[in-house]
């Protein structure tokens, strides 16, 4: 076994997972003492707070940083135990989730059901926490899956949360559909086990990269890899697994919808970016995909054009179907659900653009754009739903039918939905505007005219939308609702807070880019990524071919 | 389901499924079993215990206590306890995970030690897997139970 060393840098990858497991563990244990267990729920959220902050210095952005730090878990070496790897993409991603879940923690503790149910929120939100956290810091394709299922449990529950029969059956939905993706998922990690002998992602791509020295024939990698990709596609919501988006984000509180739409789906397009790039782009795979229905064919040498031609059909339909559903909604989070569909397509649009790109200069941009825009849904999408909750425990309605006049009514909530709007439609100088000049600047750069047509459709249809809900719900006469409603002034300065997050991200916007090229360059370094985790010294212990204990 | 057959074959399985439950638990770290199928095993046989005998046998007929037949099942103190062996169970096997990085390990590392000259035994090895072991066996049987007693008064 070889030794493993236990500086700060490496025990920092493991630092998220430990606070949040430790807060949740302490909420349950305190179910029956409210305050001491939003104490001690807000301590959680402010340790993980500060130890993402430091993995983003010490590991990533500082001048001395490493730029990748790995973890083994119970000091078994890679890889045969499973290793977490913090780079410049889990960093951007987990900065990411960090920023909204801060302000979904603190929201919660003003948003709350009554009853027994109460006793149980905080432990779930950290498990939630816990399983995206894991999600983005798993070297190991298997771990992956658990951190997926983790996740999945804690919103399971929460889908349910409020007990009425539209909620349980929102709920039943989702299960099925997402256990049937588990077990699609458990098919596809089963399959590439059984073409590689390893689950290690970093001994995966050295494997892939190089399948003669290994005896392996990794054709069948191509289809697993699209087995995988359609799990990620669920539970990012392209079309077509968006079906259970509308009803779920319906059915769970605004504030945990907030984390649906701006965490565990950015899980799913980190998994596509992650496995799409840093493991599957060096595979040698001779692809020949005649597709003589529509004319083309996808050719290549590695499975990446196949990864792309998907990805365009997929991304297409969403923004296409998520824009023109949510123009016809007639509630807020109706509304918001169908565009999460939509903007999900426009951060696929340059995922795909990247897996086809001829020149790694033209990937490393289209992932950059890819990233930003994802920064800018999480934020804008997140104060929206949040904006919902908002109205809904201030009216309690958040129906077009009921709502009308709350432009004046409560001022700065209506500025902060009004920014995270216009963050959506990407006015400068929000972060929309960068996501979304990136993304066009993508296409354009890959020259695809086709694209760049349906990014303006899909932009005019965003347009459509958010002027359709600020009509309907800001301004117009002021319903009896909204007349008597009673607006929470900590509710709202956590908008206000996410409004003013939005406007410095597109300011300040340099380091914003930096940042993000660090993490689209950490997720092309393959190699960077193999040397961290190094699985050489362990598959040469006796050609154990990666039979793992 | 209470019937005599139902209630005879449950009084002779309910002990050997406790003791293979019990046997898998040990094995865990070295074999298979562990925690989790220990605690599935273990939930097994109080499921039976439940189909022979009825909800409120466990804590009228064995605990002795009183039971209001109308209440919510969630309230009933067995369901508290099941619950409060989940949250301990959870923070067993949190706070094992955590042991080892006291002495400067990474999370969840485990040892062993031998124990010589044990009578009956000769020799035990004592793991420390089996802290760990025990909690996630907590956490399924609390979680199982509440479950099953909750889902199976509705």
């Amino acid at each position: 076994m070889t030794a493993m060393p236990v500086g700060t840098a490496s025990t920092l990858v493991i630092a998220p997972m430990l606070v949040v497991l430790v807060a949740a563990a302490g909420t349950l244990l305190l179910g029956r003492h409210p305050r001491a267990r939003t104490a001690v729920s807000l301590a959680g959220g402010a340790g993980y707070a500060i130890a993402v902050a430091a993995i983003d210095w010490y590991i990533v952005l500082a001048p001395d940083a490493p730029g990748i730090a790995t973890y083994q878990v119970g000091d078994l070496p890679a890889p045969f135990g499973i290793t977490l790897v913090a780079d410049g993409l889990s960093a951007f991603m987990l900065t990411m989730v960090a920023t909204l879940g801060i302000a979904s923690l603190v929201f919660s503790t003003r948003h709350l059901p009554d009853g027994e149910r109460r006793s149980y929120y905080f432990p779930l939100f950290h498990f939630l926490a816990l399983g995206v956290t894991g999600a983005f810091l798993t070297g190991d394709l298997f771990n992956l899956f658990v951190w997926f299922e983790v996740m999945l449990m804690a919103s399971y529950v929460f889908v349910a949360y409020s007990g009425g029969p539209q909620h349980t059956r929102a709920a039943f939905w989702y299960v099925s559909l997402n256990l049937l993706a588990s077990a699609v998922f458990l098919l596809g990690v089963g399959g590439i086990y059984a073409t590689t002998g390893t689950l290690n992602m970093a001994d995966l791509a050295q494997r892939l990269a190089n399948p003669a020295a290994y005896g392996l024939e990794p054709v069948p990698v191509v289809g697993l890899l699209g087995l995988l990709l359609s799990v990620f596609a669920i539970k990012a919501g392209l079309v077509p697994f968006q079906f259970w988006i509308p009803t779920a984000y319906r059915a769970a509180p605004p504030q945990i919808t907030a984390l649906l739409a701006g965490a565990t789906k950015k899980v799913g397009i980190y998994a596509i970016i992650r496995l799409s790039f840093t493991v599957f782009a060096g595979a040698e795979v001779a692809i020949d995909l005649p597709l003589p229905l529509v004319g083309v064919a996808i050719t290549g040498d590695s499975p990446l054009p196949f990864i792309g031609a998907a990805l365009f059909v997929m991304a297409a339909g969403s923004i296409l179907l998520g824009g023109i559903g949510a123009v016809g909604r007639d509630s807020m989070e109706g509304v918001f659900a169908y565009s999460s569909i939509g903007q999900v397509g426009f951060i696929a649009i340059p995922v795909a653009i990247a897996t086809t790109a001829a020149g790694p200069e033209l990937r490393r941009f289209a992932i950059i754009a890819a990233l930003v825009y994802a920064l800018n849904h999480t934020l804008a999408k997140g104060l929206l739903f949040l904006a919902v909750g908002t109205v809904r425990s201030a009216t309690g309605t958040s129906r077009f039918a009921d709502l009308g006049g709350l432009a004046k009514r409560s001022p700065p909530l209506a500025l902060a939905v009004f920014v995270g709007s216009l963050a959506l439609v990407g006015i400068p100088p929000l972060s929309g505007f960068f996501g979304k000049f990136l993304v066009f600047d993508a296409a354009a750069r890959a020259g695809s005219g086709p694209v760049l047509v349906l990014l303006l459709v899909g932009s005019l249809l965003t347009i459509a939308y958010a002027t359709r809900l600020w009509n309907r719900s800001f301004w117009g006469a002021r319903t009896d609702a909204v007349e008597a409603a009673t607006v929470d002034p900590v509710q709202v300065a956590i908008l206000v807070g996410l409004a003013v997050a939005i406007i410095a991200v597109g300011v300040g916007f340099e380091p914003v880019y930096e940042f993000a090229e660090t993490a689209a360059e950490a997720a092309l370094d393959t190699e960077g990524y193999v040397d961290a985790v190094d699985p050489q010294a362990a598959s040469d212990l006796g050609g154990l071919n990666g039979g793992g204990h | 389901m209470t019937t005599v057959i139902m209630r005879t074959t449950a009084r002779a399985i309910v002990p050997i499924i406790l003791v293979v439950a019990i046997s898998l638990f040990f094995d865990g770290h070295n074999l298979p079993g562990g925690g989790f199928i220990g605690g599935v095993l273990t939930t097994t046989a109080f499921a039976i215990v439940y189909m022979g005998f009825g909800l409120d046998f466990l804590e009228r007929g064995i605990l002795g206590r009183d039971v209001d037949p109308g209440k919510e099942p969630s309230r009933d103190r067995v369901v508290l306890a099941y619950r409060r062996l989940f949250a301990y169970g959870f923070a067993l096997a949190v706070a094992s995970g955590l042991a080892p990085l006291l002495f400067g390990k990474p999370f969840l590392t485990q040892t062993f030690a031998m124990l010589e000259g044990v009578p009956i035994y000769d020799h035990l090895e004592v793991a420390s897997a089996l802290a760990f072991d025990f909690g996630v066996y907590c956490v399924v049987v609390g979680g199982l139970l509440t479950i099953l007693s909750v889902v199976g008064a509705e």
